[in-house]
């Protein structure tokens, strides 16, 4: 009998033990082997460090199925002590539901934010002034296109000089090649990439070229959004666009892992990780001479200009409820390392933030990064605002509709100014 | 005096007896039953300013709901998924497998083992399976079979969606109606079949006028518990398609998911349950009330 008492008191104890150390150990979520092969050697300088246990969670998978698990958790009051975010434009709605701690005053005094780039710390700023994000990476987004198929084709690859251009160029390439002639990502399958790798890319030259007013209210009854969605509803009406594969439960997988390597697609709207992660070396099929098979275009104006897209690349945060949360704030700091920039750039492709990567051999050694890193400044980039998550669900739903051949360009438009308002109250759009 | 004394202890004893059941029931059906409802008028949210401060929106939700052809496009798929799949497919599949196994005909219980076995997957484990199956390019096994006979393949899931789904979902269900039918059937006594054979009735006029009349209330009762679970498929339904393509497979449990946890709107997606739930409720009472079946 005493030795069942003894015994009992024992574990009782180690619990206790256990509950001491669980004070100790910071929860990191990750989803994708990708993401968590790059971050384990940052995980482990953080262990190191901070002295502290770091327990890496694996998410699922797909960014939708990640950001409906972590917001679940985040507002059960569950989630991880530190995150990344995979969109960006998630990033307001979720400072306005106060799931991230603010994090402004321990950058500003961290040496190695100084050496950040413009584009980064503007990106990182939320609409109420204050930073919630560490700005690691940056996607910074072009047009790629299969510069071989084109030069085979006797078809130009020189920089298209505006959309009636650019349209003429998926004609020719359809009419030459047989090949689709360029694909925006389109439809609500896609998840947040509808908005970020597909609209954003037009709405940046079109006439309207921001959908947040100064007010915090979206401007989507503009002629630009009308315009962009005119621009899907040409693409899709003369057949330069892959949209059965839109339609899929996983729409990335055909045009961009299957057709493009084969050249059944010629050109598609693409970040710097395609270069590394898509068809390079980190690729399951990747393009042999990626970088001189795959050229690049910047995204052309309606009428004039060039726009290269930046955007916050899976930006990291800490949970405003941690129980740890100063430590999780000493480990931010430590995701925007220039290693975990450099470790994270060479798996998966995305642009270091920090201008001290350029004088570091491991990042010269990412040949297809270094010059792209090198004009990461000179990105365009659309302000935020709270409700941008609506806004990007409300342009999947309107594409989806001119996908399906539903509707027209008015009435794609009319579809997401009705989700908005729907969904955050008529006075959040203009 | 003495009688209703005896006749509130027993109710005491009664409710006794009951609690164990009833306070589960309460903590964990009636009460988020509530819940759903009460969440259904509010704007709710996963992330935005409506999770910090959630405000009553009345039957604002409601309203945006039936304006929305997409809810009106799950409800539609919904209704050809549950006749297709539970009322047709597991049905009428179910109910021959139940009359073969009756006849003890040679190999009769390794047809029942086997039509048993898609009920030992987990739903999402069949969809998988079943994509590996039905999926595009001729490595996909029914493109393979199909290639084989000499016939043209096609990405089944993208060119067939909600028949696919449904087929599937007949699969999965046709061990259940089985099981339940054959109950039915044995409940028949076999001196009413004697004595229409002995009046001189033929096989289809036995099955017309003895069997599916002695075995309507086991009919209706299959009916309203595969209706009601068909409606609430959603793993199956989700692993094979997510709902699409472009919404063609997008029955009302993917819709509440998708507004819920994919759009993050908890209220407008509790809107949607309560509808589908009122849903359930009026075809459960139907059917009870068609037949008076005692449930």
């Amino acid at each position: 009998m005493n030795r069942l008492i003894a015994g009992g008191l024992a574990a009782i104890a180690m619990s206790l033990l256990a509950s001491t150390a669980n004070a100790e150990t910071l929860r990191v979520a990750l989803h994708g082997q990708a993401g968590i092969d790059a971050f384990t050697p940052t995980a482990e300088r953080i262990e190191k460090e901070l002295g502290v246990t770091v327990e890496i969670v694996e998410y699922p998978a797909p960014d939708k199925d990640y950001m409906t698990k972590l917001l679940t958790e985040l507002a059960a009051g569950n989630a991880p002590d530190l995150f990344s975010i995979p969109g960006a434009s998630d990033v307001a709605d979720m400072v306005a539901a106060g799931y991230l701690a603010p994090v402004g005053a321990e950058l500003a005094a961290w040496p190695g934010y100084k050496d950040f780039v413009d584009v980064a710390k503007q990106l990182a700023v939320s609409p109420d002034g204050e930073t919630y994000v560490m700005p690691y990476i940056l996607g910074i987004q072009q047009i790629y296109f299969r510069r071989d198929v084109l030069e085979k084709a006797g078809i130009s690859t020189e920089q298209p000089k505006s959309w009636a251009d650019l349209l003429d160029r998926a004609k020719e390439i359809k009419a030459k090649t047989g090949a689709y002639g360029l694909l925006f990502p389109a439809g609500t399958s896609w998840g947040g990439g509808a908005f970020a790798e597909g609209f954003s890319h037009l709405i940046i030259g079109s006439s309207t070229p921001q959908i947040v007013t100064d007010d915090g209210k979206f401007d989507l009854n503009g002629k630009g959004v009308l315009d962009v969605f005119q621009f899907y509803k040409d693409l899709i009406d003369n057949d330069l666009m892959p949209v059965d594969p839109l339609l899929g439960p996983e729409p990335w997988v055909i045009p961009k892992y299957e057709m493009f390597p084969k050249g059944e697609l010629a050109a598609t709207t693409c970040g710097s990780w395609c270069y590394i992660f898509d068809w390079g070396r980190e690729s399951k099929n990747p393009i042999p001479d990626v970088t001189t098979v795959v050229g690049t275009w910047a995204d052309p104006g309606q009428e004039s200009g060039e726009f290269v897209l930046a955007g916050l690349g899976a930006p990291w945060a800490v949970n405003a409820k941690s129980a740890n949360l100063e430590l999780a704030k000493k480990a931010l700091l430590e995701t925007g390392s220039v290693d975990n920039q450099i470790e994270t750039a060479a798996r998966i492709g995305n642009i270091p933030s920090s201008n001290a990567v350029q004088a570091d051999p491991r990042f010269q050694a990412l040949t297809e990064l270094v010059p792209i890193q090198a004009a990461a400044n000179h990105g365009t980039y659309l302000k935020q605002a709270t409700g941008m998550s609506a806004v990007s669900e409300g342009v999947a739903r309107a594409t989806e509709a001119l996908l399906r051949k539903e509707t027209d360009a008015a009435g794609a438009q009319a579809i997401l100014v009705d989700y908005v308002k729907q969904t955050l109250g008529d006075e959040a759009v203009k | 005096m003495a009688f209703d004394a005896f006749q509130k202890r027993k109710e005491r004893q009664l409710l006794r007896l009951l609690l164990p059941a009833l306070i589960p029931l309460a903590v964990l059906v009636i009460y988020p039953a509530l819940y759903s409802v009460y969440l259904s008028m509010t704007n709710e949210a996963l992330t935005g300013l409506a999770a910090a401060k959630p405000r009553f929106v009345g039957v604002g939700n409601y309203l945006r709901l039936f304006s929305d052809a997409r809810f009106w496009n799950s409800l539609f798929v919904t209704f050809v998924f549950v006749v297709g799949s539970a009322i047709i497919g597991q049905f009428v599949i179910g109910f021959i497998a139940a009359l073969a196994l009756k006849r003890k005909i040679v190999g009769s219980s390794v047809f029942g083992a086997a039509i048993l076995l898609p009920n030992a997957a987990p739903e999402v484990v069949a969809g998988f399976m079943w994509i590996s199956m039905l999926a595009g390019g001729d490595h996909a096994t029914l493109s393979k079979i199909m290639i084989a006979l000499g016939l043209p393949w096609a990405d089944w899931l993208q060119t067939f969606p909600l028949f696919m789904v449904t087929m599937v979902n007949t699969w999965r269900g046709i061990g259940t109606a089985m099981i339940l039918l054959t109950a039915g059937l044995s409940a028949v006594p076999t001196e009413v079949y004697e004595a229409a054979r002995m009046d001189g009735a033929n096989p289809r006029q036995m099955f017309m006028r003895i069997t599916l009349p002695l075995m309507a209330p086991t009919i209706f009762l299959y009916m309203l518990i595969s209706t009601v679970s068909t409606i609430s498929v959603f793993g199956l339904v989700y692993a094979l398609t997510r709902g699409g393509p472009g919404g063609k497979t997008e029955v009302i449990s993917v819709y509440i998911y998708n507004q819920s946890f994919t759009n993050f709107q908890l209220g407008y997606g509790a809107a949607g349950a309560v509808v589908a739930l009122v849903v359930s409720l009026a075809l459960g009472i139907a059917y009870v009330r068609s037949l008076k079946v005692e449930v």
